[in-house]
């Protein structure tokens, strides 16, 4: 089996498939290496057993795109390692990769394509562990990959611009939803229209959700924050309450909604634990969804051969994840003088356009789902905040006031991010936590820092490693390397 | 039980896997931990610290929650394994 390729892609989302597609037509050797067992990333699932007739036509132009290309590929050149995770990179091209046999083997190549998506962002509340508790990801992900409703009478809460999809996907595959709980206040919401008729399409379709789930007497409420779940052993009942504009508890409108399944989420946040392994640097944007990959205009990160494309360079969903997988691919091909120049230019210039109002898109939807500082003083001291380590709210509230105002000082003082997930659901939370309560600079705060291997991996895969690359290389970049001040060029 | 299962989407091949010694019926092509989810697990494992049950949160392969043992194998997220027939799955309910 080959272990040399000219481009090994992470991720084959959106943006891995449209660099993938254009690099492969221009003869190169390309490998795309992904965790889930299908092809496409979050956006792109469908159920396998359903067979090809039953999918359907999908509105979503995107979608449509990504479902062909995925199909498309797999009958091209490229190679597609699925099942599979990259456990670091290191200098020199060399990549460590799990596959889904448990074997870890090296491969290497002079350009890799950082396209590693992105994870959901939770605000906590008492009883956000129990069973019964998902994220509205997840609650899509039963539906989309297995066919199978998350439950019988869905409620759904958060600030997630998912949520009204979700509540619209539950409805058309048969399922109940309880209601819909938005935390934001509609008023918010309305901001969009400030960016001009350009996101007319998207207003038309948020309207639409609204009137489907009218129409299916689904309640919408807005305003509204979820305070705890309740149940002995699972999810019975969740306690919701009114808030204030600044995202405060009001104190006797709490209301109980008897529930067995609760979909929750409160945003997404960029997967930057492989790119901060390599050595590239990150900087830190709330209406990017927090800590992102750094690029330049071809999408170049800080390290030599490495790109970064998609939700990993900031949050603003596939069409911008779509413009920066062939952005990455056209500068490749024009350095390795596949394409000349003035075709090089004409068609990176068609896409920049395309690409500031996507990014100005994401960056309207990343803060309208964004949680207050002033939010997370109503959380009990009891709430769980690490959920793998088991930590509560009040330790870490304890070690703020005790002097430890980074990421890395809490996760010293508690054990915060040294779980399984190493801090990938609770280091968005704890950050902001520590800048609400002790206000300092993102930089200060940090982000955690990230060492092969970055997935968790079983001791046995580790024996008999034939790489001269990871046994070679120890603790290489071990400090995340931060931007203070970063621009992004194309907007 | 209800059956979770969007009764308008049409399966594939059924196959069986065998839950805390239980057989129980999957299709082929659904995820593990959504098989489980219909079969009605909802805890998967205890939480090693406090004993409370866990189940599926992200869906994703991010938090390692929904772990269970798949054939001997411990702490398999469930929510990245496509059913296989004959497949034993240990759920620390």
């Amino acid at each position: 089996m080959h272990k040399r390729y000219d481009v090994v892609i992470v991720g084959s989302g959106l943006a891995g498939l449209a660099a993938a597609d254009l690099l492969d037509r221009h003869n190169l050797k390309v490998l795309v290496v992904d965790d889930n067992a299908h092809t496409g990333g979050q956006l792109v699932r469908t159920f396998p057993g359903a067979g090809v007739a039953h999918r359907g036509f999908e509105p979503d132009r995107l979608k449509r795109r990504g479902r062909w290309l995925a199909a498309v590929l797999r009958n091209r050149p490229v190679r597609f390692l699925n099942g599979s995770q990259v456990l670091g990179l290191y200098p020199e091209g060399a990549l460590l990769v799990e596959d889904r046999r448990r074997r870890i083997s090296e491969y290497r190549t002079q350009t890799v394509i950082l396209a590693t998506g992105t994870r959901e962002k939770y605000l906590p509340f008492e009883g956000w562990t129990l069973p019964g508790v998902l994220s509205t990801g997840a609650a899509q992900i039963l539906m989309k990959s297995s066919g199978i409703l998350p439950g019988i009478n869905t409620l759904i809460g958060g600030s997630s611009p998912l949520m009204f999809v979700l509540a619209a996907e539950i409805l058309t595959n048969g399922g109940r939803v309880h209601a819909v709980l938005d935390q934001s206040k509609a008023s918010r919401k309305l901001q969009i229209l400030k960016m001009g008729p350009s996101v007319l399409p998207k207003v038309l379709e948020g309207v639409f959700y609204l009137i489907r789930l009218a129409a299916a007497r689904v309640p919408v409420r807005q305003g509204i924050r979820i305070v705890a779940a309740r149940g002995r052993r699972e999810l019975e009942a969740v306690i919701a309450a009114r808030v204030d504009s600044s995202g405060h508890i009001i104190p006797g409108t709490e209301q109980t909604y008897s529930t067995d399944t609760l979909a929750v989420g409160h945003g997404f946040a960029p997967n930057i634990e492989l790119p901060l392994q390599a050595g590239c640097a990150v900087a830190y944007a709330a209406d990017r969804g927090g800590w992102f990959v750094a690029v330049d205009s071809s999408m170049a990160t800080s390290v030599p051969g490495i790109y970064a494309v998609g939700e990993a360079t900031g949050i603003a969903g596939a069409g911008k994840s779509f413009i920066e997988g062939r952005m990455a691919a056209l500068n490749i091909l024009f350095e390795k003088g596949r394409i000349a120049r003035p075709v090089y230019a004409e068609r990176t210039r068609a896409l920049i356009c395309r690409h500031r109002h996507e990014v100005r898109y994401g960056r309207f939807l990343n803060m309208a789902c964004r949680t207050s500082a002033d939010a997370y003083a109503d959380i009990p001291d009891k709430t769980t905040i690490c959920r793998c380590e088991e930590i509560t709210l009040g330790d870490v509230r304890r070690q703020i006031s005790n002097g430890f105002t980074s990421l890395k000082g809490i996760k010293m003082a508690t054990r915060c991010g040294m779980g399984r997930c190493q801090g990938r659901t609770c280091g968005p939370i704890l950050f902001d936590l520590i800048s609400s309560l002790a206000g300092q600079p993102p930089t200060e705060i940090g982000c955690n820092s990230s060492r092969a291997p970055v997935k968790t991996v079983a001791l046995g895969s580790l024996e008999g490693i034939e790489s001269k690359a990871a046994t070679t290389h120890s603790g290489w970049a071990n400090a995340p390397k931060m931007e203070e001040r970063y621009e992004h060029p194309l907007t | 039980m209800t059956d979770l299962r969007i009764a308008s989407i049409p399966r594939g091949k059924a196959v069986t896997i065998i839950v805390n010694g239980l057989a129980c019926t999957a299709f082929e092509g659904e995820t593990l931990h959504a098989a489980l989810l219909a079969a009605g697990y909802r805890g998967l494992r205890k939480s090693p610290q406090t004993g409370q049950s866990r189940g599926i949160f992200c869906g994703m392969g991010v938090c390692y929650d929904c772990l269970v043992t798949i054939d001997g194998v411990p702490n398999q997220r469930a929510c990245m394994t496509p059913v296989e027939n004959g497949m034993e799955i240990q759920v620390d309910a």
